[in-house]
């Protein structure tokens, strides 16, 4: 296996927020924290698309660079994680990330934010697999139960892709060669087609 | 009046297709702006949930990433104080006569102060200093402590901060003497003692004094955005990278000021709890100082 890659299909996703609610439900994330997000851009126009964002588990993170305690690190396959024992909560993997990923609880001493949070693709942290400490810190470890991350598994037009990157290029890209892209979708004219 | 005709056919045509060029110049406007490709989605998109990463983000990464404000800190807080020893060991500190008249620099509000701000100064420099180098404790309980520390050394720091821009700000305001005065560097790179120009402040005390107050507020202000995320997030950016730059100058001066109380002028830290300083020292280091007669209290010659 190489590496593990999200895609969001922006055809595809209608914004039902679904992949958020199985993400935040399945484990069981703290209030004012969200792993993962969906964004409208252009909502009601024609040119209306929506997106769900999460840690995209870059190649070369950023997070990873510019962490000051090195508590972030990258997994053989790809996914990208944090020692949430090891976090001071400073931030830093907020201020570089592109996505926005990284979220924080806040309530520390001085109102400070507490151990950076964020999406595990649904694959735990550094404690011991299946453990109780895990489970109570990151949440779920499906990865390891050989199933796909909550969110993609359970979305319902199957925008969110998630597994083997060239897995999921392939899949894509026969959707893509398929259907045309934008206005040369099947189905595009009867939706969108201006009566004049 | 053929010719003004003319003229006139000639002007209105020119009119006509400058209307007609403007017209189809619109339109084609208009048809570029209806086109959204999915880059063009693509492009605003990430300038919705990651800010502008290209130009700030790509900067921050890059100035954190590779560790250059980590190394700075530790290059300040390693050299400074070699520079030190070594002007300790060559030229040594500076003693003046405490036996003579007292003479009052610091009355109890400006002590009281100067504690607080002196307080929350130390705290914020060592556990900014923890978190910057916080890879080499492995992070975890410590450094998280550190970052309590350092909310609560900027809580302390805003009246002592506050305070020292409301007692001082006369006193510290550029004098002239204060050219001459850094031209000889105030005279501590010779072991000989002779009147410095400088009046109640010299212009090194003026120089931190303008770090630490304005530079203070400037920390306070980024590390509040920092603190709570409370800015667009290219200003949080941008904050981060200021806090960490001006944290390096003002660990420089606090590391001098620190070295000039304790070891360079001696006994010159007795000053600052008692609020007097010795007249001979006064009058070699402070020599255009004009002081008040009931500001003198007299010393043990007498």
């Amino acid at each position: 296996m190489g590496r593990v890659k999200f895609l969001c299909d922006v055809e595809r996703c209608i914004d039902c927020g679904g992949c958020v609610v199985a993400c935040k439900e399945g484990h069981h994330i703290p209030v004012g924290v969200n792993r993962r997000r969906v964004v409208t851009l252009d909502s009601g126009k024609e040119t209306e698309k929506s997106i769900s964002v999460a840690c995209m588990h870059c190649a070369d993170a950023p997070c990873i660079a510019v962490c000051p305690v090195n508590c972030i690190y990258e997994r053989a396959d790809g996914v990208v994680l944090v020692d949430k024992k090891a976090c001071i909560g400073c931030g830093y993997c907020f201020m570089a990330c592109p996505f926005g990923a990284p979220q924080f609880p806040k309530g520390a001493v001085f109102g400070a934010r507490g151990a950076m949070d964020k999406c595990t693709f649904c694959a735990g942290g550094p404690e011991e697999n299946f453990s109780k400490e895990e489970k109570s810190l990151y949440g779920q470890n499906r990865i390891a139960e050989g199933k796909v991350p909550l969110c993609s598994g359970m979305c319902a037009t199957k925008a969110l892709l998630a597994g083997d990157a060239d897995v999921v290029a392939d899949v894509y890209r026969e959707r893509v060669f398929q259907r045309g892209s934008g206005a040369n979708a099947w189905g595009w004219n009867r939706a969108y087609k201006k009566k004049s | 009046m053929q010719r003004s005709t003319h003229s006139v056919l000639l002007l209105g045509s020119i009119m006509c297709a400058l209307l007609l060029i403007a017209w189809v110049g619109s339109a084609f406007a208009a048809a570029a702006q209806g086109m959204y490709s999915i880059s063009d989605y693509y492009s605003d998109l990430m300038g919705v949930i990651g800010g502008e990463w290209e130009q700030v983000g790509g900067l921050f990464t890059y100035l954190v990433g590779q560790q250059y404000f980590m190394w700075g800190f530790l290059l300040i807080i390693s050299v400074i104080p070699l520079l030190f020893a070594g002007h300790l060991l060559i030229i040594g500190a500076k003693h003046f006569d405490h036996g003579g008249n007292q003479i009052l620099f610091f009355p109890p509000l400006a002590r009281i102060i100067h504690f607080i701000g002196a307080l929350s100064f130390t705290l914020l420099v060592i556990s900014g200093l923890l978190i910057v180098c916080g890879q080499f404790f492995g992070g975890g309980t410590f450094i998280r402590l550190a970052r309590y520390v350092h909310i609560f050394g900027a809580i302390l720091a805003v009246p002592a901060v506050l305070g020292m821009l409301v007692i001082w700000f006369k006193d510290m305001l550029p004098a002239l003497c204060d050219i001459k005065w850094i031209f000889m560097l105030g005279g501590y790179l010779s072991k000989e003692i002779k009147p410095v120009p400088a009046k109640k402040y010299n212009a090194g005390q003026k120089m931190w004094y303008w770090c630490a107050v304005f530079g203070g507020l400037v920390m306070l202000a980024t590390g509040f955005l920092i603190w709570g995320f409370g800015a667009n997030l290219d200003i949080i950016r941008y904050s981060a990278i200021i806090h960490n730059v001006l944290g390096m100058v003002i660990v420089a001066f606090f590391l001098t000021h620190c070295y000039m109380s304790i070891f360079a002028i001696a006994g010159s830290l007795q000053s600052m709890k008692t609020g007097y300083k010795p007249e001979h020292e006064v009058h070699m280091l402070h020599s255009l100082h004009k002081y008040k007669e009931s500001d003198v209290k007299p010393g043990d010659h007498h």
